[in-house]
């Protein structure tokens, strides 16, 4: 799947680069053709200006005379233009008749009145040809006609042509390329976050089908089983509540882990005073069955500390890893439960000296689903969610939750949130 | 039949070992791969219903590993993993059948049943052995039309030795058979047991089918009528 998708998504970027590219190359071609073609005009016009200016049409007798003995290669009183590359060149009168022509013979009469043109001869060289108006005083004395092949220039376009045939597949190879290498770069959170969700939803596919199957199959028993036996018939009600009420807790905690993405509506947070909460966390606490067996601790200050938060979520999480704690220390041990500022964070953290969490387990603990020990949280009625919404809770505050352990010592969880 | 039930989650063990208990059949129950490796080397099961995932031991491992020790009861896996890959792991590890939680008692009871026919004697839902037909479904047992009742125990003892005909059977091997795990019989329950079912068979004409094999057990010997 996640290859199909880099295919699709390095041909869908090569695609639309290769396109760019080959556009771009046309037009810088189009570009050069014209600039070509300029400069060769501009040779044309400079080397026929240089003939037109040497026509003399003089008055003789009212009669008007044209000398063209001094013009480059029609007339014969001047040397021929060195490396002129004219391949014809005829004057024509103003009635547009053949006076005089140089190169291979033009027709009598000229069909039209000025401009530049690219004409093909039989020899299937292309010319460019210009007709030129040639005033002297203003009056019109006649029309210069020339052409030079345009070899050079076709060369040269051939030559760009070649140089845009090779570079544009290298480079259109090296966009593929490119293409591939970012498709991957681009599935690699994709196929992350979707070996995360595939994990999430195969555990939570199992703790939600364990209870399914635990009610179903005890009611199913209930109305197949033979036996009129009223108590084993309560208790298995007492066992299908047991485990539904499991079950609701586990969904709630599911529905709450899929609305709490992200940061918290600034409306919903209010000025918290975490040093008021926790006295109140710990006088609700210490009377909780969980706590009775060990020593709770604070070590709280006496000004108030404030975070933007709420309150209840706050306190959700905190009653959360006091659970943890008190859960998972042995009885006589001790879980603290300390408060203190840090630069600009207020700083919560929960020690105790119970079992602690192997240190290979410690990446993970934070992670849905997890729990070090499958059989006991089971026992202990926990899913391993705990952590994953306190760490969510903590991080929709802006806050950071960390986790210190050594196994068969202790545990330190630490959170901290930015004071208001 | 005796059942070897493999699975982790107390509250949905209990309900099936109820079920298939009062099913008749014997079952013997295990929270884990471990205990269930141990009951396995221990007993020999005519059917194992096996979840996968399984502390200490997979089920996955444990169906392998059970096939690799040559046994060749049926498996069945119960799971909740449900994708068309796990169902191909499962069967491919050995399971004969599988079945994806939550799954239906009645459901399950029938491929219980299904599993269990995999004997050369099963005729419907019961056993022949000659013209002696033993109903599981109504714990009768019958000879040339005429019915006679049995208890539950009897029809275990004479469903496990309809299953083995013609082998001696030592007493340990029905004791091991017919009793739950943990649950030692008193010295006479046996011979109290065989003597019982006897004197149902009597009627029938067949009391002297079940012989007594003198130092070592007792032996189905099926005669033809004539």
């Amino acid at each position: 799947m996640f290859n199909r998708s880099r295919r699709n998504l390095a041909s869908w970027f090569t695609l639309t680069m290769g396109s760019i590219l080959i556009m771009f190359a046309a037009i810088v071609y189009y570009w050069e053709v014209i600039d070509k073609l300029e400069e060769l005009d501009r040779l044309l016009y400079k080397k026929t200006s240089v003939m037109a200016a040497n026509v003399k049409s003089e008055l003789h007798n009212g009669q008007r005379q044209l000398d063209l003995e001094h013009v480059p290669l029609l007339g014969s009183m001047v040397q021929p233009l060195p490396d002129s590359q004219l391949v014809y060149a005829s004057w024509y009168d103003e009635q547009k008749q053949l006076v005089q022509f140089f190169g291979t013979i033009p027709s009598d009469r000229l069909s039209i009145s000025g401009g530049f043109d690219t004409i093909k001869t039989d020899s299937k060289v292309w010319l460019r040809q210009v007709t030129l108006p040639v005033y002297q005083n203003s009056l019109l004395i006649g029309y210069l006609q020339a052409a030079m092949p345009m070899t050079a220039t076709e060369n040269a376009l051939a030559e760009f042509r070649m140089v845009l045939a090779i570079s544009a597949p290298i480079t259109l190879g090296v966009v593929a390329l490119t293409g591939w290498w970012l498709g991957g770069l681009a599935m690699q959170p994709i196929r992350h976050n979707y070996d995360h969700l595939q994990r999430f939803t195969a555990d939570a596919s199992h703790e939600l089908r364990s209870p399914l199957t635990a009610i179903i199959s005890n009611a199913q028993y209930g109305f197949l089983s033979k036996t009129t036996d009223l108590e084993v018939q309560r208790q298995r009600f007492h066992k299908i509540f047991d485990v539904a009420k499991s079950m609701s807790t586990l969904v709630s905690n599911l529905l709450f882990l899929a609305r709490y993405q992200g940061k918290l509506p600034t409306e919903s947070l209010q000025v918290t005073d975490l040093n008021n909460l926790l006295v109140q966390i710990i006088d609700d606490y210490a009377t909780q069955p969980d706590a009775q067996h060990l020593s709770l601790v604070s070590k709280l200050l006496n000004n108030s500390i404030t975070v933007l938060g709420d309150a209840d979520l706050l306190r959700q999480v905190v009653i959360n890893l006091l659970n943890n704690s008190c859960k998972y220390t042995p009885a006589g041990g001790q879980v603290q439960l300390r408060l203190f500022t840090q630069s600009r964070w207020a700083v919560i953290q929960i020690i105790d000296n119970g079992i602690g969490i192997p240190e290979a387990d410690l990446p993970y603990i934070f992670e849905r689903f997890y729990r070090v020990d499958k059989k006991r949280s089971r026992q202990t009625g926990g899913f391993g969610l705990g952590l994953a919404i306190a760490q969510q809770i903590i991080q929709a505050h802006g806050g950071k939750i960390s986790i210190k352990s050594v196994f068969q010592k202790g545990t330190t969880l630490e959170i901290t949130l930015p004071l208001k | 039949m005796r059942i070897l039930l493999v699975e982790d989650d107390l509250e949905q063990l209990e309900p099936l070992q109820g079920i298939l208990s009062e099913a008749g059949y014997i079952v013997d129950a295990a929270e884990d791969g471990e205990i269930a490796q141990w009951l396995i080397s221990q007993k020999n099961y005519d059917l194992l219903i096996v979840d996968w995932m399984l502390p200490t031991i997979s089920g996955l491992s444990l169906c392998r590993q059970y096939r690799l020790s040559g046994k060749n009861a049926p498996v069945l896996m119960l799971t909740a993993k449900d994708t068309t890959a796990d169902k191909v792991m499962g069967l491919d590890a050995g399971a004969d059948d599988y079945l994806v939680k939550p799954a239906d008692l009645v459901e399950l009871l029938a491929r219980v049943r299904a599993l269990g026919r995999r004997v050369p004697n099963w005729q419907g839902y019961s056993l022949r052995i000659a013209d002696l037909q033993l109903h599981l479904a109504e714990l009768s047992v019958e000879r040339s039309q005429v019915k006679v009742e049995l208890s539950p125990r009897e029809g275990q003892l004479l469903e496990y030795l309809m299953r083995h005909p013609n082998q001696v059977l030592t007493r340990n091997q029905i004791e091991d058979a017919l009793w739950e795990c943990g649950m030692e019989p008193e010295s006479n329950a046996l011979t109290v047991l065989i003597r019982k079912l006897r004197q149902r068979l009597q009627l029938l004409g067949a009391g002297d089918w079940i012989r007594t094999v003198y130092g070592m057990g007792y032996r189905l010997n099926p005669q033809e009528s004539n």
